[in-house]
């Protein structure tokens, strides 16, 4: 779609005030980890912008991601994101199926070239000249070689998008690859996690919309404002971790008594990613408060790690590779706790644990 | 210690992490008083405890002027006991906290009623008065 008033002036037609748009600006700077004075430059920004045209390709996935981002809630201003952007083509959510629904695509190609956003979940299989996923009568790799050729940018939405995932998974069928595999000549913004969390994908969207620029991004190409700091970094069974205090199994005392989960496989020392802060479910909760160690989805190859129940140094053969990230990372809490942590690992790692 | 899900946690434990706030909030009104800058703290981005959260909000008590706002969810605004300190709750799905803040100014932005809201309400009530009279 192609419309050409902004979006201040389609909202305030529909009776939303600015002040709508300055909450949902005050709650995307802070998702954003920007400063909360500039919201009042994200409201202007997102009023002054059209409707964002949006291309969601979906190939070799499990439609979690899809599910994430249209997680059911009461009408909030979370859901304000679906209001700023016109979803042109979706396999899952658009009415129109068949030609129909490749006529939408082609149309919102043609009528906003240059300025659509390409969002990707799923890897594109490569081997056997890619007959493994067809949509269409054509190739995952032809569909997306030929919508992202116009396109303002991509969004690799998901960790099969942005690292293969599960279908890239040791020995990898289908000859699965990620999307900057394939696109090398656009910005390609990877927003990984099984499935990656609702507002890594509607802020950063946002942040399209407001700033139109891509924002800050880490070496694998995630907004750090979602993936700079490692789980880790802000769990709060981290004092347990410093006091060596573990949880050997998941029935025993410590586990009842919330300690640190790394020795029943948490790979959070090594997982970046938002779950600790934004949590999950309207921030409900995430998998450690749950009592659940961290799988590391949002990383290149966590299905490959090694096992979700060994804990890091034992899936890599390296134990003192992750005690020493994790006690430089702990230095501000108390070096001495950090050697009796690492300690307490080499031991039960000797003991073959 | 301890959560419903049967979980412990640290989340009613004071790390002391409020008296900083404090400390900050009390340099930006300086700053305001001096300067006349405006400033804000996403309060979501510090790691505070639910704990810290409970005794920064009890440190900075309710002052003379509160307001509620319905805006895709609510949203409360309340000036603290220090002059110039707000504290500005957003809501959003199932009344979970979206985003807060404390912003250092004369009057939050969010109170403001913005000049495009105020032409849209006189073009509505011109509109109806037309209605009226046909
Ligand atoms: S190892 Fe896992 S449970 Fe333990 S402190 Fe780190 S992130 Fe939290």
């Amino acid at each position: 779609m192609n419309d050409k008033k902004t979006l201040g002036e389609m909202l305030t037609e529909r009776g939303v005030s600015r002040r709508t748009f300055l909450k949902y600006a005050s709650y995307t700077a802070s998702i954003m980890a920007l400063p909360p004075t500039a919201a009042t430059a994200i409201a202007q920004g997102i009023a002054n912008a059209r409707r964002q045209s949006v291309i969601w390709l979906s190939f070799q996935e499990c439609t979690g991601c899809t599910e994430s981002i249209t997680r059911a809630h009461t009408p909030s201003i979370e859901d304000l994101i679906f209001d700023f952007i016109s979803l042109d083509y979706h396999h899952t959510l658009q009415n129109a199926s068949g030609h129909a629904a490749e006529e939408a695509r082609m149309q919102a190609m043609q009528e906003n070239a240059g300025e659509y956003i390409v969002v990707v979940d799923g890897s594109v299989p490569l081997k056997d000249d890619g007959i493994y996923s067809t949509i269409a009568g054509i190739t995952n790799l032809q569909m997306l070689e030929e919508t992202v050729k116009d396109a303002f940018a991509v969004i690799s939405v998901g960790s099969c998008a942005t690292f293969g995932g599960i279908p890239g998974a040791n020995p990898n069928p289908t000859g699965a690859v990620p999307i900057t595999d394939i696109v090398t000549d656009k910005p390609v913004i990877n927003i990984s996690g099984c499935p990656p969390i609702p507002e890594a994908m509607t802020g950063t969207i946002s942040y399209l919309l407001s700033f139109g620029s891509i924002p800050e991004l880490d070496h694998l190409n995630r907004p750090k404002a979602f993936f700079g700091e490692a789980i880790h970094d802000r769990c709060y069974r981290r004092p347990f971790y410093e006091r060596g205090m573990f949880a050997k199994s998941f029935d025993d005392e410590g586990a009842r008594q919330g300690w640190c989960l790394f020795e029943v496989g948490c790979k959070g020392p090594v997982t970046y990613n938002a779950c600790a802060t934004l949590k999950w479910n309207g921030g409900t909760s995430f998998p450690i408060q749950s009592g659940h160690g961290c799988l590391g989805c949002s990383e290149p190859g966590f299905w490959d790690l090694g096992g979700f129940y060994k804990p890091l140094s034992t899936a890599k053969g390296d134990p003192l590779k992750w005690a020493g990230g994790a006690a430089v990372a702990g230095a501000a809490v108390g070096a001495a706790s950090a050697i009796m942590a690492r300690n307490k690992r080499n031991k039960i790692l000797k003991e073959g644990k | 210690m301890s959560r419903g899900n049967g979980t412990n946690c640290l989340d009613d434990q004071v790390t002391g992490m409020a008296l900083s706030v404090l400390a900050e909030v009390g340099r930006m009104l300086e700053t305001l008083a001096d300067s006349g800058r405006e400033d804000a703290i996403d309060l979501r981005s510090l790691p505070l405890t639910d704990a810290d959260r409970a005794e920064l909000e009890q440190m900075l008590g309710r002052g003379e002027v509160r307001a509620e706002l319905d805006l895709a969810g609510e949203s409360e605004v309340w000036e603290t006991n220090y002059p110039g300190a707000w504290w500005i709750r957003h809501r959003g799905a199932e009344r979970k906290i979206a985003s807060e803040e404390i912003a250092v100014c004369r009057i939050p932005e969010i109170l403001k009623t913005h000049p495009v809201d105020i032409e849209t309400a006189a073009l509505r009530i011109r509109n109806e008065l037309e209605t009226t009279h046909e």
